[in-house]
């Protein structure tokens, strides 16, 4: 699978020329297996570019393909298909829900199109340090063991593109290399593509593309 | 897949105001039992008065008319004119008319030894289509001795009312075939003695019944007399109870036996108050659907924000609506199943009590019944799924 970026400008933006943005009315192309950086400032559109591409919302201008289709042109039945497949997110607001515990969380999405199993789960929470938090209501964990909740929630199906928007803003260095470590790991195993947006560029990674909103 | 409702289950809430749930629940109940007992119960009746309807065949009523005795027609001739019977005939509610021609000479009864009685009888023919009970041994051609009667059953239920009072033997319905009777038929233009066998007994027409073909030979024979005197005509109807028959009668002056359109009638009431209830019954289903359907309102308002996150996940619409609507089936199924023993309870008490004392019917539910219950299984469950769908197109 593919995903192109055809001339997207959000509705709502007016640009004037002196501003310079790399994804804003360019063409960009996302293929499997590739990390993509988009690297901008607060308030400069990361975060609806990732619903953008994970077709949440409408409000843009150009075109965005999915293996050469306008996903505007999808109904509910076609993105229910990719989120379950093909396509993985995880949300700056996490998205979580509040009354449940960790592990329902994370369970509610790995049994929706499984890729791996229950055990998985003690696996990746003991990884990044929330396995005494899988029996916890959500609502109250920290932001930052939310952050690794919804991380492991991401990462419990196929997919061949991962998009992240903000994902360790609350963690700390070691915990957020050792996500960084897991997402690398699982994207690897997929041979999938990781379409990352945050403040500043990773030094995580070398030979990524980096592009600036 | 693994997936069922249950993962999603606690994410759906009803809230705690579950009480709307069990009323519509209770008055899904209440409906489907008034609607299946009234369809049963109009079966029933519909089968119950049909058996046992004699002036009922293929759908047409055979009723008696005669024209009404006044003062002032008194001792005239009222019988039926060609012309009167032409006028019935042409009238859209009639299907057939028919004379009942009687005999002109002077008939006598005896009964021989074993009955040792005697009377003056009159004797009747009528058109074969217009008798109930007609078995092939009911003809009669000139030169036989031996003369088939059809008898009202009235007439017997008389005959042993008053029979032990005079010494005389009661007969039963097979009994009465073997007795022999002796028909002393005498005019001025001769006499001779038949000999006559009872072979059948009819509910429908009051009259000692002949073959017409003797009646013709006899009143020739006997008078010399070819002329039609009908001073009771039967009519064949599709519906004795039509008013505009009623009143047209009325205006003819033509005397209408309302005896026997009694059973009609109570047969039309109740029909009547068995649709009533089947109606009924269907509106109190539309009323449970629609706290049904208030109730699911509010669930998905509830549970809006969990169902967007399940379905920003990744979860189908189309799985969602049809699981949410399936949690239903075992309640739908439960109500259906108790209504059905109800009606099977409430069918059987009919046939036990029941006024009319029938074997014929069966003691299963009618075949339209189960039939009725599953189209309302399908339809209840389809108008929740669409119900459901809507509900979630909006949320999205």
């Amino acid at each position: 699978m593919e995903i192109h970026l055809r001339k997207i400008k959000p509705e709502y933006f007016t640009l004037s020329g002196k501003e310079v943005s790399q994804v804003w009315q360019h063409d960009i192309s996302i293929i499997k297996g590739e990390h993509l950086q988009i690297v901008a400032p607060s308030g400069s559109g990361k975060t609806s570019l990732i619903h953008f591409i994970y077709g949440l919302r409408k409000d843009y201008s150009g075109t965005i393909l999915y293996d050469n289709v306008n996903i505007k042109k999808f109904s509910t039945e076609d993105f229910s298909a990719f989120r379950q497949n093909k396509i993985s997110v995880i949300f700056q607001d996490l998205r979580l829900f509040e009354n449940q515990t960790a592990r329902e969380n994370i369970e509610i999405k790995r049994v929706l199109n499984p890729y791996h199993q229950p055990g998985a789960i003690d696996r990746m929470a003991r990884k990044l340090g929330i396995e005494n938090k899988l029996n916890q209501q959500v609502k109250i964990c920290s932001y930052g063991e939310q952050q690794r909740i919804a991380i492991i929630r991401a990462l419990m199906q196929p997919f061949e593109f991962l998009l992240l928007d903000e994902p360790y803003s609350h963690l700390d260095e070691e915990n957020k290399n050792k996500a960084m470590e897991l997402i690398d790991e699982e994207c690897d195993q997929r041979n999938a593509a990781m379409v990352f947006a945050d403040l500043k560029p990773l030094n995580f990674f070398t030979g990524e593309k980096i592009v600036y909103l | 897949m693994l997936l069922t409702y249950k993962n999603i289950q606690p994410l759906i809430t009803s809230g705690k105001n579950v009480f709307s749930k069990w009323i519509g629940y209770f008055g899904l109940w209440i409906g489907v039992v008034l609607l299946l007992v009234s369809l049963q119960l109009f079966i029933n009746i519909q089968q119950l008065l049909k058996e046992n309807t004699p002036r009922k065949s293929g759908g047409y009523d055979f009723i008696s008319i005669s024209k009404i005795i006044t003062n002032e027609n008194m001792g005239m001739d009222n019988s039926f004119t060609k012309t009167d019977l032409n006028k019935l005939k042409l009238q859209p509610d009639i299907a057939d008319v028919a004379p009942l021609i009687s005999n002109k000479f002077r008939v006598q009864a005896t009964a021989g030894d074993l009955i040792p009685f005697s009377t003056d009888l009159f004797l009747e023919s009528i058109n074969d289509n217009f008798i109930d009970t007609i078995p092939p041994t009911f003809s009669w051609q000139p030169g036989q001795l031996v003369v088939p009667i059809i008898l009202s059953s009235d007439f017997l239920e008389i005959y042993n009312v008053f029979a032990p009072a005079q010494d005389l033997p009661q007969l039963s319905q097979k009994t009465i075939s073997s007795v022999n009777i002796i028909l002393e038929c005498t005019g001025p233009y001769g006499k001779q003695n038949f000999k006559c066998n009872i072979v059948a007994l009819s509910d429908r027409i009051n009259s000692v019944l002949v073959p017409s073909s003797f009646m013709r030979w006899s009143n020739w024979h006997f008078m010399e007399d070819t002329t039609v005197h009908a001073s009771r005509i039967y009519i064949k109807t599709k519906d004795a109870n039509d008013p505009a028959l009623i009143s047209y009668l009325d205006q003819q002056g033509y005397h209408l036996n309302k005896d026997k359109v009694k059973f009609s009638r109570i047969k039309s009431v109740l029909q009547n108050i068995v649709s009533a209830l089947g109606v009924f019954g269907i509106l109190v289903i539309v009323l449970s659907l629609m706290l049904f359907s208030f109730y699911l309102q509010l669930m998905i308002a509830k549970s809006k924000s969990n169902l967007r996150l399940l379905l920003t996940l990744g979860y189908s619409p189309q799985w969602l609506a049809t699981s949410v609507a399936k949690t239903w089936l075992p309640i739908y199924i439960l109500i259906i199943v108790t209504a059905l023993i109800v009606t099977e309870i409430l069918h059987l008490l009919f046939l036990q009590f029941s006024f009319v004392s029938n074997a014929e019917l069966p003691y299963l539910l009618h075949w339209i019944v189960w039939l009725a219950t599953i189209v309302l299984l399908a339809l209840t469950m389809l108008i929740n799924l669409r119900l459901v769908k809507k509900e979630l197109q909006i949320i999205l």
